[in-house]
């Protein structure tokens, strides 16, 4: 917030008579009031950190100003390589870009925790890591806090262990393909890593799950960089023990597969300043701001512009210095990270991600299999319908 | 004997009626201890029962860095002109309905009914599209129109039926005395309607404090962001769930009401009662 | 209306009346039919929330509500979390109001203990409670634990039927006072002789409450059952913030499916026909309802 009012103020002081007025939204709420304010062309004139999918989706429908300009301004250089190929839309041109990386299905792990239990390596498969999550768990203490919730964190994170088993959720072409081998392998996977997670793990979002392992309550953790702020200002005494890795697989043979889901920043098209909001978002990469808004949690936002990573200013954070190799590996991650939009390098851009993920429908997959304990072939049948429907309406 | 039975019976209802409220008023209880915990006793297993350390650090976060204090001036603004121009209205209406025979007036009554059955999800969006229509989005006032969606209906029902509660002989009386029927409105019926209007009054008010929804679709600016949407927003971030602040802002929030519904409570429970049994 | 009868001061009257009444209708119309009038038009179409835009689909939107068998599950929820929790409040409140009608120690602090959480914010219970009831730091966990219920901690709102248990509990808790309230304002007036003719004729306080009581407490209970089943029937924030409708759809109520549809899945007209429904099937219980009391001279 406070480096938001800090880029404000900068802007305000270099391009006279323009004012920028700051409103924050929420993660449940932000859908709503943006839909709102879409239908009522009171919108506002630029919009950041909504994930990619939904950005793509609003472009599709004709809501969103093209966002090439602003990259140009930029410099298309300067960004990580690939980095903006999230935000090509179907006519070629970019819907918007992302305002920092993140690396949101990281394995976190308590080195003290492995080494009481026996384990020397961090685990690189799911079988590794189930074992290790039984032997750390003991009494209070639970192996991992998997979410099981009817929220876009499950479904997001869910997603994520399809490709760690070699699925996918659409071919490449988009035709819905949820109904495969690794979504199946997940599904078991997931469930057998129930008993290991908390009770309450069933209505777990992001907030719950990154709590339950900065609180010393699960011996891993699943999130990004934010953990290493977190522990640091409300558990420091497992700042030494932590460290992380990418997610295990089902085998080591299948490449990991990081969530990232490109907080973006975008300009609607019935923006009545555009060419102000232009400047203003093409001003929020400045370097001076751009860090303060990174060093806001460090780990958590991993820069975009290729610049800024070697940049020492940016260096020169206790966290980013003291975790320097978790930082790196993230921000590596995050660059080569997927999401729903998106799923791999060969699959065309998803309009229709943001529903998917907003429908719930995975994750009520994921309800429905493991805690109602339905058919699997049922509950993917009526998922790949659900999904089927929203793509095709 | 008798007697002695008597005050056993007695301590025994007593006993058992203040378990049971104290069970009901525990997580009022918790509610404050939680609030004074500091962060890294919060997240304690097992829970401790009172705060080892007692902090206020929580509540001068809330007033010092975050906008507690502008969505509880808008929840106050909001909930007063609310509660002001509906009872205003409502008892107008509701004089009207019992008092006065015209055309339509069955029909009125029974529409106030049905408008009760509206659930608020249905009227979002064209009530958006209109405040937008009319320069009103993202206001206060905006929200005070969609708050009169259920508490008009709601007064109008709760007056009508106190209204009705009032002897008709009263205000003939005074309307023979060359009394007009506004004036006799004024000085008869509006000095014997008072509980019904405090009553009513106070309804409204706490149907205004508590509504979510509207608040959530209508308002996105802070400016206009009352205390209900404005505590979850602010407390409930992806990173991070603070349970003491979330306790701190809950009681900061509740506070007030209950000190103001202490005093008034006996007004609510007679004024409520008298008017609204008669249906 | 009898025109030849009415004198001219009756007639004064009757405009004094239409223009004491005008504002309400003005604001009715404004704010309550227009709107309804645009939902029902709105649930004949197909619209993307966001832009609003649609097409024309006719019934297309209430037959494949009525026709894929969704609306009855939805409907059975509902109705599950307003039986349950109406009952509750009910019996519970009136239970209640009777021992604060008692002159039990220090009765005016007790009062105000009981009608608190009617008067807190939703989004404060749902806080308090989803607090209270965590898996990991909860103290209600704790004390089932201490007190030998469980081993493990409970998973309150996550699982079935734990999720719907909890929040027809919590809006009992929440909304129960509203009946103390009402129930005690009415038992105050219930006059002494009445008792006192039941005690000469030997009735003990079982009797006294069945005989006396409760008759006199029937037109009182029927408005305030009438009252809360509407609102528990259309109640969303406190289940929204609770449990989400989950797991799955399992507390699901209508309102939820209405809000899911209009912004989860961004089908406002679909949300629309769903919401229309709803209320059909509301109006239809209340009319039951209104019918039956009325028929046992209640109204």
């Amino acid at each position: 917030m406070a480096a938001y009012q800090f880029q404000i103020a900068a802007f305000e002081a270099v391009t006279p008579g323009v004012k920028v007025v700051f409103e924050t939204t929420s993660d449940e709420g932000y859908a709503p009031q943006l839909a709102a304010a879409f239908a009522s062309g009171e919108v506002p004139d630029i919009v950041t950190h909504l994930p990619s999918f939904a950005v793509q989706t609003d472009y599709a429908n004709g809501l969103l100003e093209p966002f090439d300009d602003v990259i140009a301004a930029i410099g298309a250089d300067e960004f990580y390589p690939g980095a903006n190929d999230v935000y090509r839309a179907a006519d070629g041109k970019y819907c918007g870009t992302g305002i920092g990386n993140s690396a949101a299905n990281m394995l976190w792990v308590r080195r003290d925790l492995m080494q009481a239990a026996g384990i020397d390596t961090t685990p690189e498969t799911w079988d590794e890591l189930r074992a290790a999550c039984q032997a750390m768990q003991t009494g209070g203490l639970f192996g991992a806090p998997l979410p099981y919730g009817q929220n876009s964190m499950t479904s997001l994170i869910f997603i994520g262990f399809i490709h760690q088993a070699g699925g996918q959720v659409f071919t490449p072409d988009l035709q819905v393909a949820i109904d495969n081998d690794g979504t199946r392998a997940a599904l078991e996977f997931y469930r057998s890593m129930r008993e290991l997670c908390p009770p309450g793990a069933t209505t777990y979002s992001w907030g719950e799950s990154l709590t339950a392992f900065v609180s010393g309550a699960t011996a891993t953790g699943i999130y990004t960089g934010r953990v290493l702020a977190n522990v640091r200002d409300q558990n420091p005494a497992l700042a030494d023990q932590i460290t992380c890795a990418t997610y295990p697989r089902l085998s080591t043979d299948i490449a990991p597969w990081t969530f990232n889901d490109f907080p973006s920043v975008f300009i609607p098209a019935q923006s009545k300043q555009k060419d102000a909001a232009k400047a203003f978002a093409a001003f929020l990469f400045d370097p001076e701001g751009y860090i303060q808004q990174l060093h806001a949690a460090p780990g958590h936002v991993l820069p975009v512009l290729q610049s800024i990573s070697a940049n020492p200013i940016y260096q020169d954070n206790d966290i980013i210095r003291k975790c320097g190799p978790e930082v790196d590996l993230m921000a590596a991650s995050a660059a080569g990270g997927f999401n729903l939009g998106y799923e791999s390098a060969g699959h065309q851009s998803n309009a229709k991600a943001g529903e998917v993920i907003g429908s719930n429908a995975i994750a009520d997959l994921v309800q429905k299999v493991i805690i109602n304990g339905d058919n699997v072939d049922q509950a993917l049948g009526e998922t790949a319908a659900a999904i089927d429907a929203i793509m095709k309406a | 004997m008798r007697r002695a039975q008597g005050i056993a019976g007695n301590v025994v209802l007593n006993v058992v009626a203040w378990t049971i409220i104290l069970g009901v008023a525990f997580p009022l209880f918790w509610m404050v201890v939680t609030s004074l915990k500091p962060q890294f006793e919060l997240f304690r297993r097992p829970p401790t029962m009172l705060p080892e350390t007692v902090t206020f650090e929580h509540y001068i976060r809330l007033l010092r860095d975050t906008p507690f204090l502008t969505y509880f001036r808008n929840s106050v603004l909001l909930s007063t002109a609310t509660t002001v121009i509906v009872v205003g209205i409502a008892t107008l209406g509701a004089y009207a309905l019992v008092r006065f025979r015209f055309r339509g007036r069955e029909t009125l009554a029974f529409l106030v009914l049905f408008t009760y059955l509206l659930p608020s999800v249905v009227l979002i969006i064209p009530l958006y599209l209109m405040l937008v229509s009319l320069g009103l989005s993202n206001t206060i006032f905006s929200l005070v129109i969609a708050y009169t969606t259920f508490a008009l209906p709601y007064a109008l029902w709760l007056l009508r039926s106190f209204m009705a509660g009032i002897p008709e002989d009263l205000e003939s009386a005074a309307l023979v005395d060359g009394a007009t029927r506004l004036g006799a409105f004024w000085d008869i019926i509006l000095p014997q309607l008072l509980p019904g209007i405090i009553s009513t009054a106070l309804f409204t008010f706490i149907l205004s404090w508590n509504e979510y929804l509207y608040a959530l679709v209508l308002v996105n600016s802070d400016g206009a962001r009352p205390l209900t949407t404005g505590v979850m927003k602010m407390l409930i971030s992806s990173f991070n769930i603070e349970w003491s602040l979330l306790m701190a802002a809950s009681v900061m929030m509740s506070v007030p009401l209950i000190v103001v519904f202490a005093f008034l409570q006996s007004y609510l429970t007679r004024g409520f009662g008298a008017g609204a049994v008669k249906g | 209306m009898t025109s030849h009868a009415q004198t001219p001061l009756e007639r004064r009257y009757a405009m004094l009346g239409l223009a004491l009444i005008a504002p309400t209708v003005l604001i009715f119309c404004a704010v309550i039919v227009y709107p309804l009038i645009s939902a029902i038009y709105l649930s004949l179409f197909q619209i993307f929330t966001p832009t609003l835009q649609g097409e024309w689909v006719g019934l297309g939107n209430y037959a494949a509500i009525w026709g894929s068998g969704a609306f009855w599950p939805a409907l059975w929820t509902t109705l599950v979390w307003t039986v349950g929790t109406l009952t509750l409040q009910i019996v519970f409140g009136v239970a209640m109001a009777l021992v604060l009608h008692q002159n039990i120690w220090f009765r005016s602090l007790a009062r105000s203990l009981i009608l608190f959480p009617y008067f807190i914010s939703t989004v404060v219970a749902v806080l308090v409670w989803k607090w209270v009831m965590n898996d990991l730091y909860g103290i209600l966990n704790h004390l089932l634990i201490v007190a030998g219920v469980t081993n493990v901690p409970l998973d309150f709102l996550g699982s079935m039927p734990n999720a719907m248990v909890s929040v027809i509990l919590v809006g009992a808790w929440k909304y129960f006072p509203f009946v103390v309230i009402a129930v005690l304002a009415r038992l105050q007036t219930i006059p002494e002789p009445l008792y006192e003719a039941a005690r000469i004729d030997g009735a003990g306080p079982i009797a006294r409450f069945f005989d006396v009581t409760l008759p006199q407490l029937r037109e009182v209970l029927v408005v305030i059952v009438l009252l809360r089943a509407i609102w528990d029937f259309k109640e969303f924030d406190l289940i929204w913030l609770m449990t989400g409708g989950g797991p799955v759809n399992a507390t699901q109520t209508l309102p939820l499916v209405v809000y899911r549809e209009a912004f989860g899945l961004n089908q406002m007209g679909m949300a629309a026909a769903w919401a229309v429904s709803m209320m059909a099937v509301l109006l239809v219980f209340m009319v039951v309802y209104i019918r039956q009391t009325r028929a046992k001279g209640s109204f």
